[in-house]
């Protein structure tokens, strides 16, 4: 740790940082809805937000790719005149936790390969990710020591930890810096600061432990091993596909494309909606045949797409162990 | 190119899916400007007797009068279009369905109710045949104009068949389970944006069930949150009677 790299923001700063921050370009940040639900939404003071939250609603990736979005405006009155549309607005998303976190670098690789997705890139470089660490588990369902998404691994601009009195901050990148100098509330992290912050990590390593009793690097083969198990009927026999599990996914980017037309039918828009491997016209295809018919086959799908697919494709799991998925199901399937 | 006449009927209904077409505002005049509307109670007195392209059909089909006239009304039109749970689904109408005939015509009329003579509710589907459905009580009127783009372009649309749940979260909303109120989302067709529950209330089913409602994974959500299986077919009753026959 160099301690030029950390800053120290004290609490009763936090309310001013937040509302600087809010004035220097649009700000999100994680939002109390009650129930014990949570959603990232926009903010301009510090009270607003949710310092301590569990998974919300839809994850903070809804900001990178949207859960609907134009991508093009047609005209057909004359021809076909087609104009392309990205949708982007500067953005920094405070609070992300580091399950989210991982969640963008898989988008960001997966949208990064060619065919590239250009509006997705381009917000990408409008965003600026400010990281929240948790010190302790947010919730029963999470199971992020086992994909080692418990602590920080890049991904962000700045990174915050809450260390009671002050939040000590990882500077990562220039676009932190430069809102380091911006915001003007922060101090340079002294030793004993520095100190408290690594016997936190060192107390967060007692806290997490793999929650699942299997070796991670051990997953794909056991997933190869699975392929004809009984246990995705028993999930197909619960699943209620409400698409729930796959939109609160930090991993998921499945989208559905559609032409809109005016009411002249002179011209219109083609839009993208997300979509889920769950519903039951996700894998129908012309002459109406679903390939995916039963609950089991599309549940079997989601595993294998997160534990083994993606591993020989992008070399890691596209699990962040965040436990949204779980909670997030009123069938709730664990 | 001629603008295509379009006519607007009704059948057993209470005439809501029309009033959200007439209170479509400024939008009707953009609408009148590529249709030709020929018939539509709501907002005009002129009767049409010629034949006309589309035919937009709202309410159920519940006496051998109303079967007659649907029949003729499909023999004047190229295309049609139900619209409104009680013309997609049989809707409220098919409450009666749970009753005997005679029983519930004698409470309804009285001693009279030989000259109100009644059938089983039926969805116009059961009846004739019909090429675009626009779910909902009312309908969503987003949904209503993409159905009427279709038609005008001769291309199909696919009442989605997922649940109501997609698009709640899509919508950010706090589950209705989460509040300790039970909600038919989960095995209710979408499309209609989760209306019901972006505006604080439950989805109540309007939309019909999605083809593949998982029965035994939602009476696990039941149990998880402690609602009784009959307080669900209850509210499951107000819209959906008319599947119980098939
Ligand atoms: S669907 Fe609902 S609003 Fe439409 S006519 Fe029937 S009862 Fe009325
Ligand atoms: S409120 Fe209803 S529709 Fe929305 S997610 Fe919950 S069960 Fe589904
Ligand atoms: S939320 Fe449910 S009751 Fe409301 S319009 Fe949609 S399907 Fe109908």
């Amino acid at each position: 740790m160099s301690s030029s790299q950390y800053v120290i923001l004290r609490k009763d700063n936090f309310d001013g940082f937040i509302s600087r921050l809010s004035k220097l370009q649009k700000l999100v940040a994680p939002v109390s809805k009650g129930h014990n639900n949570f959603s990232f939404e926009e903010v301009t003071s510090g009270e607003e937000v949710a310092v301590r939250y569990i998974p919300t609603i839809l994850p903070p990736k809804k900001y990178l790719m949207p859960q609907r979005e134009t991508l093009l405006e047609f005209n057909v009155s004359k021809g076909l005149e087609s104009t392309p549309v990205v949708e982007h607005e500067k953005t920094t998303i405070f609070g992300v936790h580091t399950c989210d976190i991982a969640g963008i670098q898989c988008l960001n690789m997966v949208f990064s390969t060619r065919p590239r997705d250009f509006n997705y890139l381009t917000r990408k470089g409008a965003t600026t990710i400010i990281g929240l660490e948790c010190n302790d588990y947010c919730d029963e369902y999470a199971s992020c020591a086992l994909v080692n998404a418990n602590l920080p691994n890049g991904g962000y601009d700045l990174f915050f930890t809450d260390m009671g009195e002050y939040f000590i901050v990882h500077v990562n990148t220039q676009a932190g810096e430069d809102i380091i100098e911006a915001a003007k509330f922060f101090e340079e992290a002294g030793d004993d600061q520095l100190k408290a912050l690594a016997s936190l990590r060192e107390k967060k390593r007692e806290i997490f432990k793999n929650e699942v009793p299997i070796d991670p690097r051990k997953i794909p083969e056991l997933f190869d091993k699975s392929f004809d198990s009984k246990v995705w009927e028993e999930l197909g026999e619960r699943c209620i596909a409400c698409g729930n599990c796959t939109n609160v996914c930090p991993t998921c980017y499945c989208f559905d494309v559609k032409d809109e037309m005016n009411l002249e039918l002179k011209g219109g828009r083609r839009y993208r909606v997300w979509d889920s491997c769950q519903v039951e016209p996700f894998a129908t295809v012309a002459g109406n045949h679903n390939f995916r018919k039963e609950r089991a086959e599309r549940q079997k799908h989601r595993y294998f797409r997160k534990f083994r697919y993606h591993v020989d494709k992008y070399h890691r799991l596209f699990c962040t162990g965040c436990g949204a998925g779980g909670a997030a199901e009123p069938a709730w399937l664990g | 190119m001629k603008k295509p006449k379009v006519a607007f009927f009704d059948f057993t209904c209470c005439e809501g899916c029309q009033l959200q077409v007439a209170n479509l505002g400024e939008e009707l005049l953009d609408l009148l400007g590529v249709i030709d509307v020929v018939e539509f109670r709501e907002v005009m007195s002129e009767k049409w007797e010629g034949d006309f392209d589309v035919a937009i059909v709202e309410g159920s089909i519940t006496d051998a009068h109303g079967a007659e006239r649907i029949k003729k009304i499909r023999e004047r039109c190229k295309v049609l279009i139900a619209y409104g749970s009680c013309a997609t689904i049989g809707g409220v109408n098919g409450m009666k369905n749970g009753f005997d005939l005679g029983e519930i015509g004698k409470y309804v009329y009285g001693s009279s109710y030989h000259f109100f003579p009644t059938e089983e509710t039926r969805p116009v589907h059961d009846v004739v045949k019909v090429d675009y459905f626009v779910n909902g009580c009312p309908i969503y009127l987003p949904e209503f104009k993409e159905v009427l783009k279709a038609a005008l372009q001769g291309i199909p649309y696919h009442v989605p068949d997922y649940a109501v749940c997609v698009e709640c979260r899509l919508n950010e909303n706090v589950c209705m389970y989460e509040k300790g109120v039970s909600c038919l989302g989960p095995v209710t067709r979408g499309g209609c944006n989760s209306w019901c529950v972006n505006n604080g209330n439950i989805c109540y089913g309007c939309r019909g069930m999605v083809s593949n409602p998982n029965q035994k994974g939602m009476k696990d959500v039941l149990t998880r949150y402690n609602v009784p299986l009959d307080q669900i077919m209850n509210k499951m009753g107000m819209y959906n009677r008319c599947r119980e026959k098939k």
